[in-house]
């Protein structure tokens, strides 16, 4: 205990002395959780270890490179063997893995003990976004990138967060322990938050557990960091974390935000509505794949503009969005998409791009056909 | 193509000096020559203008990648296009470049430094190296399928890979197919000729470090290569004959298709460096005069790392939803690698102390090879730590890491190999000041490229993104011009090579006269056959 | 047989005298190093298991 006690305090030692000597932007942040700090202070206790040896190794290759140069008038000797040398240059290396090795145990028990939580959260990776749920509050969304595609393509000024912000952040309270539970709906992506020192996979049909409990309130960002597909570099994760008071009243407006919209499934909506609501909905779920004008990017997403098979079949259509396709990349957005919206974008793929069937698709029908 | 490959002149000095004589009088000339050639020296050739070839084109692919992330934004090439060229970089430079330059010099060589008169299985030779345009053409060919190539990243993890793959990704597992079984063939070639051709009187303790550490990787090559194979044969079914190994949706286990791709990747990893390791243990003691400190070491070093290599795969897995005592077990064996590599290293470090050292090329790129390797090697250790991979892992810091040990490590260590052994293969020294010129151009052209990527990725960026935020933007910047003055260097190489295969300063059989191996007792250039009537082998006593 | 042992020790901790090599590979059979260094393989995983399996608790 002791022992490792020493250890800690030597790494916090040398973390401090380099945190004035490396500027953040050059280096791992130290972050905002307790876990953070010390995988800042184990990250940079083998980095002085290593720079150490470093001196030490290449010091003694450039000494004996400039030293027994041959134009120099240098000789060979003949000693090419020395067992003791040997045997400590084999036993210093494997004690300082021994010392290294003893924090960084404490650290990664710390960071697997997820139980106790204050909160769980729920989050579910997509092609290309994430879903967060707060199990047992009745609060979900999804989170989308917040950067405009003019600025990605270079038409328009680029913003400080550029490709970091979302339309949604995830809100956290501060000071409590909260349990990550992280799974996906496709392949497999990789939630990150640097500053939160949280970074673990999420795979379809496994659910992985991580925890955070931040420490001061903030905003802080991250992106995905498993190769997802296309759109891997446009699904950022940002975190806003605030005082538990804010939490709880933030919570509460969601919930009736929620209430509100469930009940506006059983009203009849306008197509105008549908049309002004799809198109909202399209441009954060679907242009990326089947594009803003509804060309897509055949053969893996078919175009919708002009799509016969769907306009003549509106049934096919609905069940292709709600259920997805087996097989192919189109997820099923049951989960993803509430009654409305799945009306909404569908009544608007069917009459956006010259499609003009006319037809409004009524969130109450979608709402009957997915409880059966 | 005919023009490029050394010109044997069949009779030069062969019969006297080694005993040989040019038995084959009626050979295919022309290009059938190449195509049918069962000669040790030829395939050898044959592999190192392939692997030049792949090394051109997935540089190429490289520099699209680079010029792309130039600045933030998408300017030159689309998101899906980005994934198809990180992902056939990747292949191409693990598969068809490096891989095919090692088994290129152990064809050269191997014969050359034990004292045998060919590969023991020369036909066998022949179809292995052929097996591998097939399958890289196959691959190629992929970039102009519809749905474009594969674009999952060279590490293909699925479901990625298999349900929501492009429909090239079964050409794609065919030519993984063709390229493993060439390596298998080459692989079991060569461990057949060092058991049983070396010369009377050369027990395998009188070997040089390059044909051990060759024996070591061929046995790590037939270990590992079925298991690529059942992986992708795996995948093969999931996407065509709709099993569902990998498959969620069907029972499935997506982690294990991780697992089985490691247990290959890990020790393929050490496949492209284990040759490397044997090539500078030989071309440092050449040019400091000395012997090899710690031979026995050294050789027991290399055991040890194959050894290693198969308790190690799930540290690229530490991410992946890992138990805590897994997650400790990978971390303990991982460290433990960094022991053996630090003997070797202290030993080329021993061996340089008290000699008598002299700077020809082939010595600047190994003594580039030991510094930077090494760096590979400290990025290496701190990835080893667990908790802290949890934020290194699949940054740029990762990406920083492996193409330390893989572009200053294994391809320095081929170009080495090729300025020491050019004299032997052609006769002619490459031209010294060109040398030197295209070392430098490539020491500052890899730094420049590869060492802000350690920053980068610490201050957040993840690899495989065609776009970035921000504040990574300086990096990037730097790293894109090293990257097209490290490309454009090597065309230099093309030249040098082309050069020296021409004309040039004439060399003698022992080219460096600090070279005490077997192969430097033939003539120079080489005659296309040595060692017909076996060398008696003296040790060197102590 | 400890002898064996021995050397296979000096190959996993990769230093060895080269004496003592020049013996391994002059009097030994390959096959007892083979079969030795696969079971101490086997042996440092356990071991390694268990350290993993203590230190985790």
């Amino acid at each position: 205990m002791r022992k490792r006690h020493v250890w800690m305090t030597a790494g916090m030692l040398l973390a401090a002395l380099s945190s004035h000597t490396l500027a953040a932007e050059w280096n791992m942040p130290i972050g905002v959780t307790d876990v953070s700090r010390e995988i800042y202070s184990l990250h940079m206790t083998i980095f002085w270890i290593c720079v150490v040896i470093g001196v030490v190794v290449f010091g003694a290759m450039f000494y004996s490179l400039f030293r027994y140069r041959r134009s120099k008038g240098a000789e060979a000797a003949h000693f090419h063997e020395h067992t003791m040398v040997e045997v400590i240059w084999t036993a210093v290396p494997l004690l300082i893995l021994v010392g290294m090795a003893i924090p960084a145990t404490a650290t990664l028990k710390k960071m697997y003990d997820a139980s106790e939580a204050d909160l769980d959260v729920m989050i579910t990776g997509q092609q290309w976004r994430w879903h967060y749920s707060y199990l047992g509050e009745d609060v979900e969304f999804t989170s989308n990138l917040g950067t405009p595609r003019e600025q990605i393509t270079g038409d328009g000024e680029r913003s400080e967060h550029y490709l970091l912000e979302v339309d949604e952040p995830l809100v956290l309270p501060v000071g409590k322990k909260v349990r990550l539970l992280l799974t996906s709906d496709d392949v497999i992506h990789s939630w990150w938050v640097p500053d939160l020192a949280v970074k673990q996979d999420a795979v379809p049909s496994f659910v992985n557990e991580n925890w955070v409990r931040i420490n001061e309130p903030g905003i802080y960002r991250g992106q995905c960091a498993e190769l997802c597909g296309k759109d891997h570099a446009f699904m950022p994760v940002v975190v806003e974390a605030v005082e538990p008071e804010a939490f709880e009243a933030w919570l509460a407006e969601r919930k009736a935000a929620a209430e509100a919209e469930a009940s506006g499934v059983d009203r009849e909506w306008a197509l105008d509505e549908l049309m002004e609501r799809g198109e909202q909905v399209y441009g954060s779920i679907c242009a990326s794949c089947h594009q803003p004008d509804g060309s897509g990017l055949p053969p893996s997403f078919p175009a919708l503009a002009g799509n016969q098979a769907l306009m003549d079949d509106s049934a096919l259509h609905i069940d292709t969005v709600v259920n997805g396709v087996a097989g192919t990349a189109m997820p099923a957005f049951s989960t993803t998409l509430n009654p409305v919206e799945l009306a909404a974008v569908i009544t608007y793929e069917r009459n956006a791009w010259g499609n003009d069937t006319g037809e409004a698709i009524q969130p109450a029908d979608i709402a009957e056909m997915m409880a059966e | 193509m005919a023009s490029l490959p050394p010109k044997h002149r069949l009779q030069q000095g062969s019969a006297d000096a080694v005993g040989g004589s040019d038995t084959h009088h009626d050979r295919p000339r022309g290009i059938m020559r190449w195509v049918l050639t069962t000669n040790h020296k030829e395939i050898g050739t044959l592999y190192l203008l392939f692997s030049l070839l792949m090394f051109m084109i997935g540089g190429v692919f490289a520099l699209v990648v680079r010029a792309e992330l130039f600045q933030p934004g998408l300017q030159l090439v689309q998101p899906e296009f980005f994934n198809q060229m990180t992902t056939m970089h990747g292949l191409i430079m693990v598969f068809g470049a490096v891989m095919p330059a090692f088994v290129g010099l152990a064809n050269w060589m191997v014969p050359l430094q034990i004292g045998a008169p060919d590969m023991a299985l020369p036909r066998l030779n022949n179809f292995s190296f052929w097996l591998l345009p097939v399958a890289f053409t196959l691959l190629l060919s992929t970039l102009i399928m519809p749905g474009g190539a594969p674009n999952f990243g060279w590490t293909f993890y699925a479901p990625l890979s298999t349900t929501y793959a492009p429909p090239s990704t079964t050409y794609f597992i065919l030519s993984l197919h063709i390229a493993g079984i060439s390596s298998i063939l080459g692989a079991i070639n060569i461990i057949a000729t060092i058991l049983n051709l070396r010369a009377p009187g050369m027990r395998l303790m009188d070997m040089t470090l390059f044909v051990w550490t060759w024996l070591i990787t061929a046995f790590l090559l037939i270990a590992v290569m079925p298991v690529l194979a059942g992986v992708v044969t795996m995948m093969l079914m999931d996407i065509n004959f709709g099993t569902s190994f990998f498959n969620a949706a069907g029972g499935g286990d997506p982690v294990l298709f991780q697992h089985l791709f490691w247990f290959f990747g890990h020790p393929e990893v050490y496949i492209m460096i284990l040759p490397a390791f044997g090539i500078v243990s030989v071309i440092i003691p050449t040019f400091a005069r000395k012997r090899l400190f710690g031979y026995a070491s050294m050789v027991y070093a290399t055991a040890s790392i194959a050894i290693l290599s198969f308790m190690v795969w799930a540290h690229h897995m530490f991410v992946v939803g890992l138990p805590l005592v897994a997650e400790l077990f990978f971390m303990y064996s991982t460290m433990l690698i960094a022991v053996p590599t630090g003997v070797k290293v202290f030993n080329w470090i021993a061996t340089l102390f008290r000699g008598s050292i002299t700077f020809e090329p082939a010595m600047l790129f190994a003594i580039a090879f030991v510094v930077l390797f090494t760096i590979g090697g400290f990025s290496g250790l701190m990835l080893a730590i667990s908790p802290a991979d949890f934020q290194y892992h699949d940054t740029y810091f990762v990406v920083a890491h492996f193409h330390y040990v893989l572009v200053p490590g294994a391809i320095f260590s081929i170009m080495a190999a090729v300025y020491y052994w050019l004299p032997k293969w052609t006769g002619h020294y490459p031209h010294l000041r060109l040398s030197q010129w295209h070392f430098w151009l490539s020491i500052i052209g890899v730094n420049l490229t590869f060492f802000p990527m350690h920053f980068s990725g610490l201050a957040g960026m993840p690899r495989r993104i065609p776009d970035y935020s921000l504040q990574f933007a300086d990096f990037n910047m730097i790293s894109s011009v090293g990257a097209f003055m490290f490309g454009l260097s090597q065309l230099l190489f093309v030249v040098i090579v082309f050069m020296c295969v021409r004309g040039g300063k004439k060399a003698p059989a022992k080219a460096w006269d600090g070279a005490e191996d077997l192969e430097w007792t033939v003539p120079s250039p080489a005659p296309l056959h040595t060692f017909e009537h076996p060398p008696q082998y003296r040790p060197v006593e102590h | 047989m400890w002898k064996t042992v021995k050397s296979v020790l000096a190959a996993f901790f990769g230093v060895q005298r080269e004496a003592q090599r020049r013996e391994d590979f002059t009097s030994g059979k390959p096959i007892s190093f083979i079969l030795v260094g696969i079971l101490m393989g086997i042996i440092l995983v356990l071991i390694l298991i268990v350290v993993a399996m203590t230190a985790a608790g």
